[in-house]
């Protein structure tokens, strides 16, 4: 009874091989990811016209979202460790830095998102829908920016 | 005649007739057929009398930039350096925020009452198809190795 599921393999598909297609996969859900993102505020920009109802003043969340997805992606893991032939403009302290930068501003457009979500819609007995388009177009971005970093090897020979 | 010699020096794998016809003319007709049922529907969600509002055109916009930024990355860089990687997943990650735009678009139209949903429904589909249309296109006609612009 213990370890009954140890022996359990998943059904044998041989016909795509995934580890080759890894970075297009990665590639398609960040892309999905992030631009349904943006499709969602527009969304709520475009049925929330007024500033009483979605302050336009927190587009730009999504503004340093997208600003730091493109710092953090703009980075190799080959120049952060060190590893890669020519050092870039910056040297590796340089992109070390320049990484911090990026995920700081992520980090930080994710939690004022959150903060515009409870501080201004859900406190507020208003209409609570552009307040969670403005923290699901951040969170999409933050997710769709792990994906493309992450989800992609950068090795030619695998 | 010619046909057949165009076919039979091109193929790599020896399958080039399907039914006596090239299988890539084949590919042709029947994905034009597709564009054409696509396209179709986009007019039809545009033109019909109960919906007559033409804002779902500008999809038409996406459909045209959709295959151009996995052109220009296949044109700009060679097949084996660390660098062409990353430009070829930009430019996956570019088509498919081009290809979610085009689905987006008719439902935030909706959202904002310029089209009926009906009207969205039908633009939706005809997205698919054409999108399905193009990605057809590309595993087609797009990954030999003797591409040229002058293949036609």
């Amino acid at each position: 009874m213990a370890g009954f599921l140890d022996n359990f393999r998943w059904p044998e598909c041989e016909c795509i091989d995934w580890s080759e297609r890894r970075n297009a996969v990665a590639s398609v859900v960040a892309g999905v990811l992030f631009f349904t993102g943006w499709w969602i505020m527009i969304d709520a920009a475009v049925v929330y016209p007024k500033p009483e109802q979605l302050n336009h003043a927190f587009h730009t969340c999504g503004v340093f979202s997208t600003l730091a997805f493109f710092m953090i992606n703009a980075v190799s893991n080959a120049q952060v460790r060190g590893d890669s032939y020519e050092s870039g403009c910056l040297g590796r302290t340089g992109a070390r830095v320049w990484l911090f930068i990026g995920f700081m501003l992520m980090f930080g457009s994710l939690i004022a998102s959150m903060w515009i979500l409870f501080g201004a819609y859900v406190t507020q007995n208003t209409d609570v829908y552009p307040g969670l388009a403005v923290f699901f177009q951040n969170a999409l971005i933050f997710f769709s920016t792990l994906i493309y970093k992450f989800g992609r090897t950068e090795e030619l020979w695998t | 005649m010619k046909w057949s010699a165009v076919c039979e020096s091109r193929s790599a794998s020896g399958i080039t007739r399907f039914a006596g016809v090239c299988i890539r003319e084949r590919a042709l007709i029947s994905l034009s057929f597709g564009g054409a049922i696509g396209l179709m529907f986009l007019m039809l969600g545009c033109a019909l009398p109960i919906y007559n509002q033409y804002w779902p055109l500008f999809v038409l916009f996406f459909y045209i930039l959709s295959p151009i930024p996995y052109c220009i990355a296949r044109r700009l860089v060679d097949d084996t350096d660390a660098m062409s990687n990353a430009c070829k997943e930009l430019a996956i990650f570019l088509t498919t925020g081009i290809v979610v735009s085009a689905f987006g678009l008719p439902i935030v139209f909706a959202r904002a009452h310029l089209i009926e949903w009906g009207a969205c429904a039908l633009v939706l589909t005809g997205n698919t198809v054409i999108f399905a249309t193009i990605l057809g296109f590309f595993l087609v006609f797009g990954s030999n190795d003797d591409f040229s612009w002058q293949q036609w």
